[in-house]
């Protein structure tokens, strides 16, 4: 037996090779492995149908031990410095998982390991998806408590499960074990958003994000097998050394080649698919449906960043095309998204949708940022917006939680002032701040400045229209501004006012109706015997930290030689676009000793483009403040309340009305497209939905009439004759089968007697 | 006793069932559960003397003249390829038996010797080295399962049983004509009689163009009803719908890989010149049975009738990889026959437990289950996580190498990652939209079936056989394969690895063939150890 299995399981027999420049410490595979084992405890919690909290401290605990794994790995790996002081890509192979000795046919054999890749995007990534999961898993502790016994094991087990394949995601060493955490996640996020399964609509978003997801990661695998066809590797320490080298693994050389801009568009697909981007981001809004802690872990700081890893992991790919096509694609499309998310966002009513529209439309900007050449701010835009975002969905999912399911801002209003509700505002307050892009104080002002700065300077010659994406992305900043503090205003400052939601416990708990009120402590649904129910320990403490960790986030951009902390760790990845790549700003650089006229340079030379002929780095730090804070003034204006809080510019003295409402009309029907969302969801419909389920229903007659029906015609043939020769026609087969049984019978039984006198031949 | 070895995996269930006919009704579960276990034992002792390191010459070979003037033996012997089909088999049937404990509750005597006789029939194809014997068994698998069809099936099994057996019986006979004539041409070339298919093969091969042409569709009209390839499928809804949960497990589980497995035995090495020249077309067929398959999955309203759909969807890709006639492609298709087996085969369980339950398939009366059977719904959305190809579980494994050997094949000369062969990166990137499709119409039916608000037949009651949820034998059961699942998920080497040398053994033989180099010079390779220099030194 044990023979069987090292022949069968040689990986049993082998060790963990860990090789690679760096020299990080390979126990960092063990994260993944917690948050695996965190899974399967709580799904074996859920069969036992344990009645406490268990699954909530599980997990909390294994996603803390694994924070902490991650940052000791990384203060480790950040030790590992080479003299020149270069952070080396440490590689961690534990074994083959799908592979071949040799593919035939003249063709090279496929291999993907399950192996980790751990440079400083990984770390990054792992860096702010553990810590953040642990946060947001206690928050959920006390969120989802009055699910205990019920949907409570079964929560915490796809979330642990999550941070599984995330971290799959983001330490893979290979496109192949991207792709398993790539669904992976797209499975936990199903199972989440699906988490009320009694609810039809719920039931629909989870599908809903699971198919769109599923057109992109088709796009993901084709860049797959053409990247393995071209390079014969999967693997990335491989995979970039070949794409440095520009030569493909045929000899030729790889620039000029069609592959050279149709894998990065291969990738690009399956990037928008799983960050919600146009025209793919219609799952994101209706995920909502989802308990809100996991919003905002998978729909907004997390998962959502996968598509803005994958671009930033595979960043030689995408500029070894030196027309720059995909990453041209990239940027008008997340600047395009970012504006459409923008328009839909502000005609909400719904805050935790507004949130979501928010963060398509954040997401815009970092695909923005990739496409003109910033990673380092791109990835510092996923960074903070992280924080804030997740913020401002967990300060949401407190109010949703404590008013039975209500987020119509129309009918909230004046929370600041409410007993209880303090932490809750004002932490909303910082969460809304950041995402308007308020100066000096936010991180998020930081961040979005060098996506717009970057939009700027990056020359039109190099990505078309690159200054036009600029402006595009600017205006979104003043329309962000708007939305964000629409809700602020309207649901935190002014009048104190509420009307409870639908739900017993809000919308998070639509099922499980059948339970008494017994233990519900006055959340019956009539309004009369409703009080709000402000949010505990865990809830606060959770966005306390949160609002801190979004102001802890400022002074990381100005530490470090290369944009900040975090420009420093993609300095240290693939994800770093290299100065040959960039050399208008090689050229900007030159320039600081002398001359800025640009007669250095040589004819046809590219050079950093302006804003209104000023450099953008310096000249966005102003502009992109007096946008901010012009949406906020208009916000104030339209939705503010009479007094301070309205910064004296508003005038609202009721929840459900605004000035805003008397500009609607003005507007035509443009407000209520945008309230409509553009229709594009019916567009959809009209367009694949329905023809393909015609289809469907066509192939179906087919299939009965035709195809079937041919066969039948052809079977009658027989049948009349048989009919015709032989009348009685039950028992034949059977008849014939006892006499076939016989027959093998009697010839086994004379095989086994000339075997017991011959001995067998052989 | 090595030599032995499968002809005793055969005996086994043969003595059972004739166990069972003579002993009291009462005895009949009990001795099928006690034969199919010992089947296990013996396909574990099986894979123990099996010495992998040489996958891909026949081993437990043994050999007893039967007629000894027109050349025909009774010779067995398996690969690792047979091997791995023997185990899933002799895997699938215990299952099979305890699963029907409460399904089956008249005539059972009959149920389960015919249960038993069909485990013999299965393996004699697999372990068969000789082409009567293999012939024999292969139809031989059509009597057991119309019986346990039409006796024990639903409301329409009469039509059911009669059409299955008809329509494959027909395709048989069809591909009997192609093998038989490869004899006559074998003995008209050598001079002598023979059914050894390691000799008919290495004649075969020396067949002009359109010789090969026609065995090759002689062969594929047989052996493609079984897989079945669109659109020859008619039969598989209907028999499936109709048959009992244990019938149908057979049904996905083995008797449709009879076909996959015999395109590999007989097709590929037999005709590799036609294969080779009709690979796109077959390829082409494939994958509009992927995608024609899904989309009608997405509109039914039987559950099991959408699970047997699925499987014209599936076995597209396991034909396409095949065809792709590259190690990863190949690799992938086997990988598949077994995946396939472990994932559908327990998604009919879990129908079949519903239906135990509710007595309706519909998908208009019953649904929500999640808040009724959570255990039930578990089982029921890890194993369409499994069908729909979910990284992790063993479907995502065959169906990315399937479409990974469908983009290389052929693509030699775009990258040196692609292979010469017959196909190429379009018709991977087309049949990849299956799996869109397949997300499509799997979540359509969990959606359903297990989410949604709770939905039961009208005038359903609690009965007092079941209870709500499943029992620890049925749960036992599905665990038995979700383990399946989730091992071969993550560690698929465990097959691949044993299964290259076979594979690249047939594959040489196709690739020579399409290279146009003269076909009597493979004579000299085939079978040799020669080949095997390519393999890892693991």
């Amino acid at each position: 037996m044990t023979e069987l299995l090292a022949n069968l399981v040689p990986v049993l027999a082998q060790e963990v090779s860990a090789h690679g420049d760096g020299g990080g410490p390979a126990w960092i595979a063990s994260v993944p492995l917690l948050a695996l084992f965190a899974s399967v405890l709580c799904l074996g919690a859920l069969f036992l149908g344990v009645k406490s909290k268990l699954p909530a401290w599980i997990v909390v605990v294994s996603l803390g031990i694994s924070f902490i794994v991650t940052l000791t790995g990384f203060l480790a790996w950040q030790g590992t410095a080479d003299d020149s002081g270069h952070l080396h890509a440490q590689l961690i192979q534990i074994y083959e998982w799908i592979g071949m000795a040799n593919a035939g046919s003249g063709g090279e054999a496929f291999s993907g390991f399950f192996g980790f890749y751990m440079d400083g995007l990984s770390w990054l990534w792992m860096l702010f998806v553990t810590g953040l999961a642990t946060l947001i898993a206690l928050y959920a502790s006390e969120y989802m408590e009055h699910d205990v016994g019920k949907g409570y094991a079964r929560f915490f087990a796809a979330f642990a499960l999550f941070v599984f394949s995330m971290a799959c995601l983001v330490m893979g060493d290979n496109l192949l074990l991207l792709y398993l955490g790539w669904e992976g996640v797209g499975l936990c996020s199903y199972l989440l958003i699906g988490y009320f399964y009694k609810k039809p609509s719920a039931v629909a978003a989870a599908k809903k994000a699971f198919i769109v997801n599923r057109i992109g990661d088709l796009g993901l695998a084709v860049g797959l097998f053409l990247t393995f066809v071209t390079f014969e590797t999967i693997q990335y320490d491989e995979l970039f050394a070949s794409v440095g080298s520009g030569v493909m693994a045929n000899g030729q050389a790889y620039s000029g080649t069609w592959q050279s801009w149709l894998i990065p568009i291969c990738l690009m697909i399956g990037a928008f698919g799983k960050s919600a981007q146009f025209p793919l981001y219609v799952w994101l809004p209706d995920a909502m449906e989802g308990p809100t802690p996991v919003s905002a872990l998978i729909h907004a700081a997390t998962m959502v960043t996968a598509g803005v890893y994958l671009i930033a992991r595979m960043m030689p790919l995408f500029l070894a095309d030196e027309t720059h096509l995909a990453l041209t694609i990239v940027a008008w499309t997340g600047a395009f998204t970012a504006l459409l998310a923008a328009t839909i966002g502000m005609a909400q009513f719904d805050i935790k949708r507004i949130m979501a529209y928010s963060t398509v439309s954040q997401l815009g900007y970092m695909f923005a940022g990739l496409g003109v050449l910033t990673s380092a701010g791109a990835a510092f835009h996923v960074f903070t917006h992280a924080f804030f975002k997740a913020l401002l969905f967990l300060a949401c999912g407190a109010v949703m939680h404590g008013f039975a399911g209500q987020l119509d801002l129309r009918k909230l209003s004046g929370l600041l002032s409410m007993k209880g509700w303090g932490i809750v505002s004002l932490t909303m307050l910082v969460g809304c701040l950041n995402l308007a892009g308020v100066p000096l104080i936010t991180s998020g002002y930081f961040s979005k400045d060098m996506i717009l700065a970057e939009a700027f300077v990056t020359p039109n010659e190099v990505i078309a229209g690159s200054s036009w994406i600029g402006w595009i992305l600017l205006f979104t900043a003043g329309l962000t501004a708007y939305y964000t503090f629409r809700v602020f205003f309207r649901v935190f400052v002014g009048p104190e006012h509420f009307e409870p939601g639908d739900d017993h416990h809000g919308d998070d708990d639509d099922h499980g109706h059948d339970h008494d009120d017994a233990h519900s402590n006055g959340h019956g649904g009539s309004h009369d015997g409703f009080h709000p129910h402000p949010p505990r320990m865990a809830i606060n403490g959770v966005l306390l930290i949160l609002a801190l960790c979004s102001f802890l986030a400022i002074p990381t951009y100005f530490v470090g030689k290369h944009h900040g902390w975090v420009g420093g760790l993609i300095h240290e990845s693939s994800a770093y676009v290299p100065s040959e790549a960039t050399p208008w700003l090689h050229h900007a650089d030159d320039d600081h000793t002398g001359d800025h006229a640009g007669d250095a340079h040589h004819e046809g030379d590219l050079v950093a483009g302006t804003i209104l002929g000023q450099d953008p780095h310096k000249a966005m730090y102003f502009i992109s403040a007096v946008v901010g804070l012009i949406g906020i003034l208009v916000a104030a204006r339209l939705h503010g309340p009479a007094g301070a809080w309205g910064l004296g510019l508003g005038s609202r003295t009721e929840a459900a009305t605004s000035r805003a409402d008397a500009l609607l009309p003005r507007m035509g029907p443009v407000a209520r497209w945008a309230q409509n969302k553009w229709y594009v969801d019916e567009f959809y419909n009209a367009l694949f939905v329905r023809p393909l389920y015609v289809l469907a229903n066509i192939f179906h007659a087919i299939d009965k009439l035709l195809v079937d029906g041919l066969v039948n015609l052809f079977g009658l043939l027989p049948r009349w004759l048989a009919q015709s020769l032989r009348p009685s026609q039950s028992g034949v087969l059977h008849g014939y089968a006892v006499g076939m049984a016989g027959g093998l019978v009697v010839v086994l039984v004379i095989v086994l007697v000339l075997l017991f006198m011959g001995g067998g031949g052989g | 006793m090595e030599s032995s070895l499968l002809i005793w995996l055969m005996a086994v269930p043969l003595a059972t069932t004739g166990a069972i006919v003579f002993a009291p009704e009462r005895m009949a579960k009990v001795l099928a559960t006690f034969g199919s276990m010992v089947g296990v034992l013996l396909g574990l002792i099986a894979a123990g003397r099996f010495d992998w390191a040489d996958g891909a010459a026949y081993q437990f070979t043994s050999s007893f003249p039967l007629i000894e003037s027109l050349g025909i033996n009774l010779s067995f012997g398996v690969d690792s390829i047979a091997l791995w089909l023997v185990l899933l088999t002799q895997l699938l049937q215990p299952l099979c038996v305890i699963g029907s404990f409460s399904a089956i509750t008249e005539r059972v005597r009959t149920y389960y010797a015919w249960l038993m006789a069909l485990q013999a029939a299965m393996i004699g194809v697999f372990v068969a080295r000789d082409l009567l014997f293999f012939y024999i068994s292969f139809e031989f698998t059509l009597v057991p399962m119309y019986v346990l069809i039409s006796l024990y099936g639903s409301t329409n099994r009469r039509k059911a049983a009669t059409k299955f057996f008809l329509y494959t019986f027909t395709g048989s006979m069809i591909a009997l004509a192609g093998l038989v004539y490869v004899v006559w041409f074998t003995a008209q070339t050598t001079g002598e009689w023979t059914f050894a298919i390691e000799t008919l093969e290495q004649q075969a091969r020396t067949m002009g163009r359109s010789q090969q042409a026609w065995v090759l569709l002689a062969m594929l009209a047989g052996f493609a009803v079984k897989v079945p390839i669109f659109p020859l499928h008619t039969w598989l809804p209907l028999a499936h719908t109709e048959a009992p949960t244990a019938g149908s497990v057979i049904l996905a589980g083995v008797l449709l890989k009879l076909g996959t497995y015999a395109i590999w035995r007989f097709v590929l090495p037999f005709v590799p010149a036609a294969v080779n020249e009709y690979a796109p077309i077959i390829a082409g067929v494939c994958i509009v049975g992927i995608l024609y398959g899904g989309l009608v999955c997405w509109v039914q309203r039987d559950v099991k009738k959408l699970v047997a759909y699925s499987s014209v969807a599936h076995l597209g890709f396991c034909m396409l990889g095949m065809f792709a006639l590259n190690n990863v492609g190949a690799a992938g298709s086997v990988l598949y026959m077994i995946n396939h087996g472990l994932s559908t085969g327990a998604l009919f369980f879990c129908i079949g437990f519903m239906y135990e339950r509710y007595h309706t398939r519909s998908l208009d009366e019953v649904g929500g289950l999640a808040s009724k059977m959570p255990v039930w719904s578990f089982f029921m959305g890890f194993f369409t996580m499994a069908s729909v190809g979910l990284p992790g579980l063993n479907g995502f494994v065959s169906e990315i190498m399937c479409l990974m050997g469908a983009f290389q094949s052929g693509a030699a000369d775009i990258g040196a990652g692609g292979t010469t062969g017959p196909l190429g990166p379009w018709y991977a990137a087309i049949a990849g939209t299956g799996m869109i499709v397949a997300a499509m119409y799997l979540l359509f039916m969990v959606g359903k079936i297990v989410f949604g608000p709770l939905r039961e037949p009208a005038g359903h009651h609690e009965h007092d056989v079941l209870p709500t949820d499943l029992n620890a034998r049925e749960i036992g059961v599905l665990s038995v394969l979700a383990a399946g699942c989730i091992v071969l998920g993550v560690y698929p080497r465990m097959v691949i690895h044993n299964i290259e040398a076979p594979i690249e053994q047939t594959l040489s033989v196709v690739s020579m063939a399409a290279s146009g180099d003269d076909p009597a010079s493979t004579l000299a390779t085939t079978g040799g150890p020669v080949l095997l220099a390519g393999r890892d030194a693991e």
